[in-house]
């Protein structure tokens, strides 16, 4: 019954910190996910849970137990990566016999597992094929076949998803976390798609140069971030920045130029310098009446949205999702309003860095 | 079985990953390097005796400068020589498509699978005036002159290397580069000589480094042409020098001598191997200027068809038919006394020894690789990676006398059994490194890393992932270490001139004038080593098609 827990795990590579006093829970059958940007240190955290990666310093711990220094093999901690690594000689059942076969069970044994593994993910017709010959989503079933066999309750996911098509990756990530729930597995997913983590996580951690930025449900993290770079990570935001001028119902924000937005109320004291925040989707586009007045500056059509970008006050840049429906109402240069419902804009203290360096993703 | 698990589970212990890697990297130190430039050290701390003996004596150093310039001298007008010609080859292969190039490909590589004693002899019966009549019909007999025979000899020796090294360089070199500037108004001579050329840099320089140490470290094979046309007390080359005084050992004392030839012959390789490492990121081809016109001239016409028919040419005339001439005595009649069984015990010990060589540089060697292949970025990784190229460049002969001059000159070994297949096992170790970590590097690591974290052990996942993916390098390996092995002299004679290896029981036939058997054991080595040569193909070749 694996419960992992990292404690001020931190790992250097000359003067980079990959890891910095990584601290994270992660419950037993829960499936939780690693979403950050690109060099945020996801990838070195999920080696550190299953060994490959050793920590500079910080301990790290299944069921309470310290495996810090634990071999890779005795941990039990199943690694899936972007590249599956499928061993290019064997076929695809001796791909997913390979953890039985190394632990030596019976003939009789391994091939009911085998079967049993390779209906599960739907390759029964495929077994004696090697791994040049599948597909990409095949590639990626039998990868997840062998990580199932091998009998570990720790599933690492490292970017699973990633290699596949973008029809594909949608529809397994509904199949992945149904068959981690069902086999009851403990799951750490590492993903740089907000969406993926979105739908599939327990709960999400957020990580930003080798720190956990906040940990919490999908819901939590997208509806209450604590960071105007979690704001904007996690579902892209509009921000603006000026001083507290009032508070009640309401958190009134003025800018240096007396343009006023409200948002939803906060412990900020009256006078002090504050970002708000509110989501692109949470932002409403009219052409009447809104906070805000603005042009219209690049319309790009998604589909069964637009996104807008505007130009507001002259200086402030927003943008908006409008539904495909409304395309007709707008076009480049024609004036529009911008509103939002006020409990859905956040309030945040000026990062110390300034918001530039806050939202940057490096 | 039980051992494997064995294995298996201690494997699993970092301590004994640590102290097995820390063998590895000693046996190495101490078995490897050190032996191999030891004679720098015996050299410098003795410097009194060599100043008394050579430095000292100008009759001396006069033939020791002599003979280097000599090597030198023939190391880079056959390197030239080996560019002029090997570049228009090294197209053909690539770029043109023609019947019969399937065969084509395998003769360029013909004198690679030479023993080069054979090659030697077969060289100086072909083009010199050997000690010994009669010879073969159509022997030329041209060159009596023992500079020109080498200078031959050389070229065979080298020309596949450029060849290869050039064409592995143009079939990565995109064609639409050269076809853009075409389409922008170059003649193709102008687009291949401003824009292929110049991207070609690393593929001149690794080619000419190739040719150049090959032909400055060859010793068997020159050694042998100079005993056949009874040249091998006159003329010299670096390395024959040492086989020359390793001759006159018995009767006098020459040792400052091969101290003296031995240092400066190491020094230059390994100077040589540290100019090309710098050569690689540095230097330039500073051709831009163009003129159009006479290159437009050169493009068409007449100037490629010969150009084509002049590679051909060479090829044949001066690497192919002296390479195959040997076998001309299959139609000479046999002399009355003949006897195999020389040969034959020759060759037994020249299995054995070759045999014992390629297991231990399969089971010392293929960790090692692993290590330097998988620590390509550390410092560490990166010293071994340079230090293990050493052994390869060092003439053998060189190598050989300081290996001898370790083991033998504190009396730590006496057997020259064990003498001579350490020596061998020096140079042929980096053979197995630098193929088994060339397969390695391209080896993904993940595949270990997945293995592991599906429960195997470090050696099981080395034994049932890393190794059959790299199987058929690891054979390649094995196949060249041992070839190399069976035909190798210089170093055999430099460290036991009495050794009953098959190259040096075919130099005494010579020296007894025997031309006919030494003839037809050559040609069994010949048979023996393409034997091999054919199954190191075959093995490559099917690695090719995963």
């Amino acid at each position: 019954m694996p419960s992992i827990r990292l404690s001020e795990v931190t790992k250097k590579y000359g003067s980079t910190r990959a890891a910095d006093g990584l601290n994270l829970e992660v419950q037993d059958k829960e499936y939780l996910c690693i979403l950050g940007p690109t060099g945020a240190g996801k990838t070195t955290a999920l080696r550190m849970v299953c060994g490959l990666t050793l920590p500079s310093s910080g301990r790290i711990f299944f069921d309470e137990q310290d495996v810090t220094g634990m071999e890779v093999e005795r941990r039990e901690a199943v690694m899936l990566s972007q590249v599956y690594s499928l061993f290019p000689h064997m076929d695809v059942q001796q791909n997913v016999l390979f953890g039985p076969s190394i632990k030596e069970w019976s003939e009789k044994d391994c091939n009911r597992l085998a079967r049993s593994m390779l209906e599960m993910v739907h390759l029964s017709n495929r077994a004696q094929a090697l791994p040049h010959e599948l597909s990409g989503g095949m590639q990626q079933r039998t990868a997840l076949a062998r990580a199932l066999a091998s009998g570990s309750k720790v599933l690492l996911l490292d970017e699973p998803l990633r290699a596949l098509d973008a029809r594909l990756r949608i529809e397994l990530r509904k199949e992945l976390r149904s068959l981690a729930k069902s086999l009851e597995l403990t799951c750490i997913h590492v993903t740089h798609d907000q969406d993926e983590a979105l739908v599939m996580a327990d709960r999400i951690a957020v990580l930003r140069r080798g720190k956990v930025m906040q940990v919490g449900t999908p819901k939590e993290v997208f509806e209450n971030p604590n960071s105007p770079f979690v704001a904007n990570f996690v579902g892209q935001s509009n921000f603006f920045t000026g001083k507290v001028v009032s508070k009640g119902e309401w958190t009134i924000v003025e800018d240096q130029r007396g343009v006023r937005v409200p948002a939803r109320p906060c412990d900020m004291e009256i006078g002090e310098e504050v970002v708000m925040a509110v989501k692109v989707g949470n932002t409403r586009i009219k052409s009447d009446e809104g906070f805000l007045k603005g042009t219209v500056e690049r319309m790009l059509y998604e589909g069964s949205n637009v996104h807008v970008d505007l130009v507001l006050c002259d200086y402030l840049r927003f943008s908006v999702k409008m539904p495909n429906r409304k395309i007709g109402e707008f076009e480049v240069g024609s004036p529009a309003y911008v509103s939002w419902n006020p409990r859905e804009a956040l309030v945040f203290p000026i990062p110390p860095e300034g918001l530039e360096e806050e939202l940057k993703v490096d | 079985m039980s051992i494997l698990k064995t294995v298996d589970e201690i494997s699993s212990r970092n301590k004994v990953r640590k102290g097995w890697f820390g063998f590895i990297l000693i046996f190495f130190l101490v078995f490897i390097i050190f032996p191999s430039i030891y004679v720098l050290l015996f050299g410098i701390s003795d410097w009194q005796t060599l100043q008394d003996n050579v430095l000292s004596n100008p009759d001396r150093m006069a033939v020791i400068y002599g003979a280097l310039f000599n090597s030198f001298g023939i190391a880079l007008i056959v390197t030239l020589i080996d560019i002029i010609v090997g570049l228009p080859m090294a197209w053909i292969m690539v770029r043109k498509e023609f019947r019969g190039k399937k065969y084509l490909d395998t003769l360029i590589d013909m004198p690679l699978a030479f023993p080069t004693a054979a090659l030697g002899f077969s060289v100086a019966i072909f083009w010199s005036v050997p000690v010994s009549a009669p010879v073969p019909a159509g022997a030329l007999g041209w060159f009596a002159d023992p500079l020109m025979l080498i200078i031959l000899l050389h070229i065979i020796f080298t020309y596949p290397y450029m060849v290869r090294s050039l064409s592995a360089i143009l079939e990565q070199i995109d064609q639409n580069v050269e076809m853009a500037g075409m389409t922008l108004g170059a003649s193709r001579f102008t687009a291949v000589r401003t824009i292929t050329l110049p991207l070609f840099r690393a593929g001149m320089i690794t080619g000419f480094i190739l040719c150049f140490a090959r032909s400055l470290s060859e010793t068997g094979g020159t050694y042998i042409a100079l005993t056949a046309i009874g040249k091998d007390s006159l003329f010299f080359t670096g390395p024959t020098l040492i086989a020359h005084l390793k001759d006159l050992e018995g009767a006098q004392n020459v040792q400052a001598e091969l101290v003296m030839v031995s240092m400066l012959l190491i020094v230059s390789a390994i100077l040589l191997l540290f100019i090309a490492k710098y050569a690689m990121s540095t230097l330039r081809i500073p051709w831009s200027k163009v003129w159009p016109r006479w290159e437009r001239k050169l493009s068409r016409g007449l100037v490629p068809k010969v150009k084509d028919g002049f590679s051909f040419f060479f090829m044949f005339l001066f690497v192919i038919i002296p390479s195959f001439f040997i076998f001309s005595y299959i139609l000479m009649p046999a002399p009355e006394v003949f006897d195999w069984s020389g040969f034959f015990s020759a060759i037994m010990y020249s299995f054995a020894v070759a045999g014992i060589v390629t297991v231990a540089d399969l089971l010392l060697g293929v960790p090692f690789a692993i290590y330097i292949a998988r620590n390509s970025r550390g410092r560490l990784g990166r010293l071994l990676d340079s230090l293990v190229n050493i052994p390869l460049i060092i003439p053998t002969t060189a190598l050989g006398f300081s290996l001898g001059l370790f083991w033998g000159g504190q009396n730590l070994i006496q057997d020259t059994t064990v003498l001579v297949i350490l020596a061998h096992i020096a140079f042929t170790y980096p053979l197995v490194v630098r193929n088994v970590a060339g397969a390695v590097e391209e080896v993904d690591p993940s595949y270990e890393e997945a293995a592991r974290t599906l429960g195997a052990k470090p050696f099981q996942a080395f034994r049932k992932v890393l190794l059959p993916i790299i199987k058929s390098s690891l054979l390649a390996g094995a196949i060249l270490a041992f070839t190399r092995s069976l035909g190798e002299t210089g170093a055999t004679i430099a460290v036991h001139p009495g050794a009953n290896t098959v190259p040096v029981y075919i130099v005494g036939l010579i020296r007894s004038d025997q031309f006919y058997m030494a003839a037809m054991s050559s040609i069994a080595l010949i048979l023996i080593s393409f034997l091999l040569m054919f199954g190191l193909r075959h093995v490559t070749r099917s690695r090719g098609d995963q």
